[in-house]
């Protein structure tokens, strides 16, 4: 009789042990995934406690209204603590790609967890406090409680976060978690009262997280986190690409097949340099049009036009659009410039559109992926640019991405020539993309590119309007006697091929 | 794709080579549940060999018009063309398939056109101006610049990748192999390219081409034809080439147009694949073909645009009857199952010589020997990642059959979806009737093996990713310019018109079965016709 008890006094503090610990990961959890994905860290740690704290004492508030079946209302929490933990950072990731609610359900999420691990402590205390002398019992209690602490907030990131992953480690928790609340039913079975429904709820959970932990590298395509070395908050197959978003530190990623598209962090240089200096030397902006450029971002730039009428943007790729049509986190990167009534979303083929396409266009701008295969090449070459002529008048202005001129020459002024074929008069220019490097781009038209802006709009935050600053090139970003692209030649395609392999 | 340092090179070859681990076991999974949907096609030889018994019921329609042409391949469109062009509109046509083109048709699933025969032509040769005056016409040549060379239809001609050979595990970027060669072989290599140079260039006194398209105007000079009295395998012996890689190569070249070997074409012709085209017409080019995704069926197409209701589809004509006046063929239509009695003023048989043989008596041509082929189309999962190097024309050394060409390569847009490719295989053998037996024989499994055993020696995991494969067989493919053939009497006398009524017009006439010929063809005929 002896001996069961202090069995049955150690299990209960084991288990406070294991709640604590628990408990502080699923804190952990919330606060780091809310500074992956909404940055500011301090910020997001700071309000994280501050609410887990509050709404533990909230729980401790509460346990004094629990009077009977002690033992049984433990357990449950303890399954109860373990499923919401569990679930915390999987539904939160979802809840991040679907909608709007994502920091009012992590806070919830928070208070909810904090809550059920406050009501604990005080409801082991009262369990305990007929067996065990008061003094040991407090003094027991909280040093459990304590040393589950310091575990957990060593564990957390030195082990849990590299291994595991931060949607695996609340699982893996939770898992814990509800396996102690069984070991607990077994034990304790005396004890217990309609144990048989807290059993069902009990294994009901463990099953369903343990399934969560099975299949959360299918579920999110964990997976592939390593390869980028940043979280993977969002990733999809089209029919065309992989489209991946990843968050770290504030800045927000967005990947296709691999390949960085932008960073949040830079991305306004890059669209800024890419749209203004069309939309400044083109004498008309009535009717513009888009090539590529899904995200919508340099149709932000170009809806800061007022005199803008009606903008056509073709992409590929249906998914891309609908994604950045919907997602939140895009729309507030791209003003929601997708969803704007000027504009007109087509999921097209790019060269097969322009090639059947019958209306005019005041200014193109092409925002293509690189020539880096043969079926891109195509989108540089001679023939789609002939076919883009019929598309445009006299005034008309087009700008093209033209890769870089640091680590690709050859490709840029390959680009920048085959254009000059069909619209004879060009301006090349580049600018600096933290994220990319040097990047250089083209604006080209039938006549001379004016000295003067036909109008400009106030805000920017990098370019001045001014093009000759950003049109001088240095020796290192030049390259003499190229070909033309063509189609029964491809020769940009080589040229790519032959500058990006030294990289 | 901006690629940016980011994510560099380095880490992106990282990625393949991660994925390539992680591959094997898709292909592993995929592999239990994967049934490759079989279906074989061919040209209507059971129709067309009715021809042998005759049984047909007895005239219950006559048709008149002035010229009847049988056949719809190129020849016979060719031969309408021109008469066309010349204003003359009363002719008809005769056709046993459903659709035109003989040798040139093609067949399309959901995903791409693709050729069931002929599927490239070259550039002509800049003195072709029949050709040239067509490629206008139908602006696949869209004019010149100021220094008169012509501008292409670029949508119309190869495009990079052009060819590649898998060669020694590797694939190199030209039809033949260069790289680990041994001495002996890339001397052989070197000096035959060197002398089909000298071939290309050589004129008799008269200033006509030894080697010229269309043959018609090559050299009479007897130093020329006595090449044509040898098979191409002894020429090579007798001029000391013996490496296995060379003869590998000229077997390919010569079943790729001819149907058969160098064993078994004459030497002339086997040199004339390297001589006859002297590449003088658009050499500011990258390409030298002009292609389509279903192949010569889009000339076939342009040149059907001169028959507009002019066919008579699933007709066979199998009598001729030579009257003072004019000319009655009795035609019988499989699809009402009567026989119809055709007069015309004049009638061009723009039909192969073994057809020509059993309507005329005394016509025989056993010396005319055709190749049976089969052609697979292969619809490749989109995920195989041998697609994205696809070149338009692909072999694989040492391999029995033609290697494959990539229908979509021309396309212009992303192609995102599943890839289709052509296979060729040519039976290479001397009992061309037996080939033809056992050709028919083969079941849709036999031919997937036969195809596979060449593709895995390049493509090892292919067979995982083939969603399709469709097989067109065909019991007499082009012909073979064996010895004696193309200038032989035999020869001659089969192309000499009857009572100035009955002509005959076909490429089996001129000996080498490619698109100038046969256009030539048409068109020499008419003129014969003296209207």
């Amino acid at each position: 009789m002896d001996k069961r008890k202090i069995s049955f006094e150690n299990l209960l503090l084991f288990s406070v042990l294991i709640i604590a610990i628990c408990g502080l990961i699923y804190e952990l959890v919330a606060g780091a995934l809310a500074s992956y994905l909404m940055g500011d860290s301090v910020k997001q740690f700071s309000f994280v406690i501050g609410v887990y704290l509050f709404s533990m004492g909230i729980g401790s508030y509460l346990a004094k209204f629990i009077h009977s079946n002690l033992i049984s209302k433990f357990v449950e929490i303890e399954i109860i603590v373990g499923l919401v933990g569990g679930l915390s950072s999987t539904v939160l990731f979802w809840l991040y790609n679907t909608s709007q609610i994502f920091e009012a359900a992590l806070y919830l999420f928070v208070f909810v967890i904090g809550c059920l691990v406050g009501m604990e402590i005080p409801l082991l205390l009262n369990i305990l406090k007929d067996k065990v002398k008061f003094k040991d019992l407090v003094s027991n209690v909280f040093t459990f409680d304590y040393i589950g602490a310091l575990f957990a907030s060593i564990l957390f990131p030195l082990v849990l976060i590299p291994q595991l992953g931060i949607v695996k480690t609340p699982i893996l928790f939770g898992i814990i978690n509800v396996s102690i609340g069984i070991l607990l039913i077994y034990y304790l079975k005396e004890e217990l009262k309609n144990s048989l429904a807290l059993k069902i709820r009990a294994f009901f959970s463990l099953f369903l997280l343990l399934f969560l932990y099975a299949f959360s590298n299918q579920i999110l395509s964990l997976s592939e986190e390593k390869l980028y070395n940043e979280s993977i908050v969002f990733s999809l197959n089209s029919s065309y690409q992989r489209l991946v978003v990843t968050r770290n530190h504030n800045e927000t990623k967005f990947y296709l097949n691999n390949n960085l598209q932008f960073s949040s962090r830079d991305e306004y240089r890059y669209h800024e340099a890419l749209v203004h200096p069309v939309l400044s030397k083109a004498k008309r902006i009535d009717n513009i049009l888009i090539l590529g450029g899904g995200d919508g971002l340099a149709l932000r730039e170009i809806l800061k036009y007022q005199q803008v009428q009606h903008i056509t943007l073709v992409d590929l790729d249906p998914e891309v659009t609908r994604f950045f049509r919907s997602n939140e986190t895009m729309k507030k990167l791209n003003q929601n410039s997708l969803n704007n009534e000027k504009v007109e979303v087509v999921n097209s083929d790019a060269f097969i559109w322009v090639k059947n396409c019958v209306e005019k266009y005041d200014a193109v701008i092409i925002d293509f992926p690189d020539p880096s295969n043969y079926s891109l090449g195509k989108l540089y070459s001679l023939q789609f640019y002939q076919y883009l002529q019929k598309i445009t008048h006299e005034k008309s202005v087009i700008g093209v991405q033209s890769t870089s001129p640091f680590f690709a020459p050859k490709t840029f002024w390959c680009i920048n020539k085959t254009l000059e074929q069909v619209f004879p008069f060009s301006v090349p220019y580049h600018a600096y993309i933290p994220a990319f490097g040097e990047w250089g781009f083209t604006v080209a038209g039938m006549r001379p590119i004016p000295q003067k802006n036909y109008q400009i709009v106030a805000g920017n935050k990098f370019y001045d309007y001014n093009l000759t600053r950003l049109s001088y090139f240095s020796q290192d970003m030049k390259a003499q006697s190229l070909e033309i692209n063509r189609l029964d030649n491809q020769i940009l395609v080589r040229y790519f091929d032959e500058e990006w392999s030294q990289f | 794709m901006k690629s940016g340092r980011n994510f560099s090179r380095k880490e992106f070859l990282k990625t393949l080579a991660l994925s390539s681990l992680i591959l094997p076991v898709f292909q592993y999974c995929s592999r239990k549940s994967k049934t490759i949907l079989l279906k074989i096609t061919s040209t209507n030889h059971i129709l067309g060999h009715r021809i042998w018994a005759k049984n047909f019921p007895g005239s219950s329609e006559t048709i008149q018009t002035k010229i009847l042409i049988i056949g719809s391949g190129v020849t016979a469109l060719s031969a309408a063309r021109s008469l066309r062009l010349m204003g003359i509109n009363d002719i008809t046509l005769v056709e046993m398939e459903q659709n035109l083109g003989g040798n040139s048709s093609s067949g399309e699933n959901q995903w791409s056109k693709f050729p069931l025969g002929a599927h490239y032509l070259p550039f002509p040769n800049k003195d072709n101006s029949e050709l040239i005056a067509f490629l206008e016409e139908q602006k696949i040549v869209l004019g010149y610049d100021e220094k008169k060379r012509p501008i292409l239809d670029e949508e119309q001609i190869t495009f990079p990748p052009h060819d590649r050979l898998h060669h020694k595990n590797s694939w190199e970027e030209q039809l033949y192999p260069i790289k680990n060669l041994d001495n002996q072989s890339s001397e052989e290599f070197e000096r035959f390219f060197y002398l089909m140079n000298q071939y290309k260039q050589k004129r008799d006194e008269l200033g006509a081409f030894w080697f010229d398209i269309p043959i018609e105007k090559s050299s009479q000079h007897h130093d020329a034809l006595i090449l044509e009295e040898i098979a191409f395998s002894a020429w090579l012996t007798k001029h000391n080439f013996h490496s296995e890689a060379l003869m590998w190569y000229l077997n390919y070249c010569c079943k790729d147009d001819y149907g058969l070997g160098v064993d078994y074409v004459s030497a002339w012709a086997g040199i004339h694949y390297f001589a006859g085209r002297k590449g003088d017409f658009a050499p500011h080019y990258n390409a030298s073909e002009f292609t389509w995704p279903e192949g010569n069926a889009r000339l076939i197409d342009l040149l059907g645009k001169f028959v507009q209701n002019k066919v008579l589809h699933g007709h066979l004509a199998f009598d001729v009857k030579l009257k003072p006046e004019h000319v009655e063929v009795l035609v019988f239509d499989s699809v009402t199952d009567s026989t119809k009695t055709i007069c015309a003023q004049k009638v061009l048989f723009c039909t192969p010589q073994y057809v020509n043989q059993y309507l005329f008596k005394g016509r025989k041509a056993s010396n005319f020997k055709y190749a049976p082929w089969f052609i697979a189309t292969l619809v490749i999962d989109k995920n195989f990642a041998g697609c994205d190097n696809f070149a338009w024309d692909n072999a694989i050394y040492m391999s029995d059959g033609l290697g494959y060409i990539y229908n979509q390569h021309q396309n212009i847009n992303q192609v995102t979806n599943h890839k289709v490719i052509s296979f060729y295989y040519s039976f290479n053998e001397e009992n061309l009737k037996n080939a033809r037996k056992k050709l028919f024989k083969l079941k849709d499994d036999d031919m997937k093996e036969m195809v596979l055993k060449d593709l895995r020696k390049a493509h090892y995991f292919i067979e995982d990713y083939i969603v399709e494969m469709q097989f067109h067989k065909l019991g007499h493919g082009m012909i073979a310019p064996v010895p004696k053939h193309i200038f032989g009497e035999k020869t001659a006398a089969l192309k000499e018109p009857i009572d100035q009524k009955i002509y005959f017009a076909h490429s089996d006439l001129s000996g080498i079965s490619i698109f100038e010929e046969s256009f030539h063809q048409g068109i020499s005929v008419v003129k014969k016709l003296d209207l």
